[in-house]
């Protein structure tokens, strides 16, 4: 086992446990791993979009090798042309970055305004085309198809598509609000509440389901580096949080 | 009655750290002692390994790695299942990344898949960079890279993940776009990932797609499965785990199954004991 093998291990264990240790309450190995996580993310994040996008696919279109620009000096050779329009994002992009001073902060609008317009156009006709279209079209089932089963639980069936028409409908018409919800269109409506209730509830129980998954993953990683191949780390580092967090809050037990 | 009442009561106000240490147990005591526990195919599941298996051999696909190591437990199996299964059929692979740390959960996988043994000739995959695969690598823009990806490759890779110029790669010489490709896998973690995928993605360009997501997207994804705009789905590790099993490969995921069903009994226990702890408690105080 290499020596950054073993130290990443041990890193690796000091930040989970910090943030299980959260579970006990909040505490300054907690706040150190947190803090941890969101520095190296935000660095990270900036760096590999440097060098991945803004290098390669701006500079390189901008300052091209033998380019038009090649007087300044500046010449990054991506087997790129020359292109006039990489310019307006370069110069949206240092408006938004001008940000941080305030008599400035008035130009990073402009960088905003053009992400949200072109953020709005794209999902506008993402959702239209695949979550409204493609999802109505879905929906209209045939209820009395003579080639289906009456009853399948894993595939398609007549029950199957009743009961999808009829979870649409009463679920959308529960969220009609132009007429009051009583009597007949009331009880309609309720259905309508069961309906969102079981969705509800297959959404909690894939939630649960997801967070035990993360919990393996970090507990097969402790075992692991509870290994003599890493010299015990799991167990040096929790025995070190837990003397440490005892320590911390007999001295802090008026809190 | 009344004592098993006041036991019930008990159990439904214990203190949050003793269930958060009776689901670590609950977690922590199967993964040391591995206890084997059927996994059964679900339909989507099933839809899902016939359709990569049903991809014409030696296809050109693209799969994404759109997850981080915080999700790794779920996705990782999955896609390292879904490259296994690809190399089997021979196809090329290209990999790209929605997320920044995508390019190492891709390296990971390739790492730990090149010495196995291919049970279909047992020989070991033996893969090799810009034979087998080529790893674009990560971009930032989310669903401006898929459509860019969608109108010309070229404009979003100028170079791969180790810098080496798209056009001075074979493997790339017939790749103009997203249209290039017979099948398109997300492994996906949430946003950018398999919605994204999808809307300006497989929707557009009518490429067949599919995906692997966690647990939490599983009750949004799912539509998408049955309008057939994802042939199947791999749902959190349940499905990972009935995916190696359909591959004949167990991994990870089916070790970690006995934990999670384990886990589910002890939360499933809590809330039934605070239900019943709350109707006890309601029934007294409305007595009094």
């Amino acid at each position: 086992m290499t020596f950054s093998a073993i130290l990443g291990a041990w890193i690796a264990a000091f930040l989970t446990l910090g943030i299980f240790s959260y579970l006990y309450k909040d505490n300054p190995f907690y706040k150190i791993a947190e803090n941890v996580f969101v520095g190296v993310s935000a660095a990270y994040v900036a760096a590999i979009s440097f060098w991945t996008q803004i290098y390669p696919n701006l500079f390189g279109r901008l300052f091209p090798k033998d380019g038009p620009l090649s007087f300044t000096g500046l010449e990054f050779d991506f087997n790129h042309e020359f292109n006039i329009l990489y310019l307006f994002p370069l110069i949206l992009g240092l408006m938004m970055l001008l940000s941080v001073f305030q008599q400035f902060n008035w130009m990073a609008r402009w960088g905003i305004a053009y992400t949200v317009a072109i953020a709005a156009g794209l999902k506008a006709f993402g959702y239209l085309n695949s979550n409204v279209l493609n999802q109505v079209k879905a929906s209209s089932v045939d209820l009395f198809s003579g080639s289906l089963p009456f009853f399948s639980l894993g595939g398609d069936s007549v029950f199957n598509n009743i009961v999808l028409l009829v979870g649409t409908i009463s679920s959308l018409m529960y969220f009609y609000f132009s007429k009051e919800q009583t009597g007949n269109f009331g009880r309609f409506t309720r259905l309508g509440i069961y309906f969102l209730m079981v969705s509800f509830g297959a959404s909690f129980g894939f939630a649960v389901m997801g967070r035990i998954s993360l919990l393996i993953g970090r507990f097969n990683d402790l075992i692991d580096y509870s290994s003599a191949d890493y010299n015990f780390a799991t167990f040096y580092v929790l025995l070190f949080i837990i003397v440490v967090l005892g320590f911390w809050s007999f001295k802090n037990r008026e809190k | 009655m009344k004592y098993l009442e006041d036991i019930i009561l008990k159990l439904g106000a214990v203190d949050r750290r003793i269930i958060f240490l009776l689901i670590g147990l609950a977690v922590l005591i199967p993964l040391l002692t591995p206890i084997s526990l059927p996994v059964r195919e679900t339909p989507t599941t099933v839809k899902f390994y016939e359709g990569i298996d049903n991809i014409p051999k030696n296809s050109k696909v693209l799969v994404s790695f759109d997850y981080g190591p915080s999700t790794m437990p779920e996705i990782h199996p999955m896609n390292v299942g879904v490259l296994r299964h690809m190399l089997r059929n021979g196809h090329k692979i290209y990999i790209s990344c929605l997320w920044p740390d995508g390019i190492y959960m891709a390296l990971d996988a390739l790492e730990e898949i090149t010495d196995e043994v291919n049970p279909d000739n047992q020989s070991t995959f033996d893969i090799k960079e810009y034979e087998d695969y080529v790893l674009l690598g990560y971009r930032p823009g989310a669903e401006a890279v898929i459509k860019g990806l969608a109108s010309d490759l070229r404009k979003v890779y100028t170079v791969d993940a180790k810098g080496r110029f798209i056009d001075d790669i074979e493997m790339m010489d017939e790749i103009k776009n997203l249209n290039d490709f017979a099948y398109i896998y997300s492994g996906s973690a949430g946003y950018p990932g398999t919605f994204e995928w999808v809307k300006y993605g497989g929707d557009p360009t009518g490429v067949p797609m599919s995906s692997g997501t966690t647990s939490v997207q599983v009750n949004e994804v799912i539509p998408y499965v049955q309008t057939g705009q994802l042939i199947g789905l791999l749902a959190g590790m349940p499905g990972a785990a009935e995916y190696e099993k359909l591959i004949a490969s167990p991994g990870i995921a089916i070790q970690g199954m006995a934990a999670q069903s384990f886990a589910h009994i002890v939360i499933v226990i809590f809330i039934v004991f605070g239900n019943l702890a709350f109707f006890i408690k309601q029934r007294r105080d409305r007595k009094y």
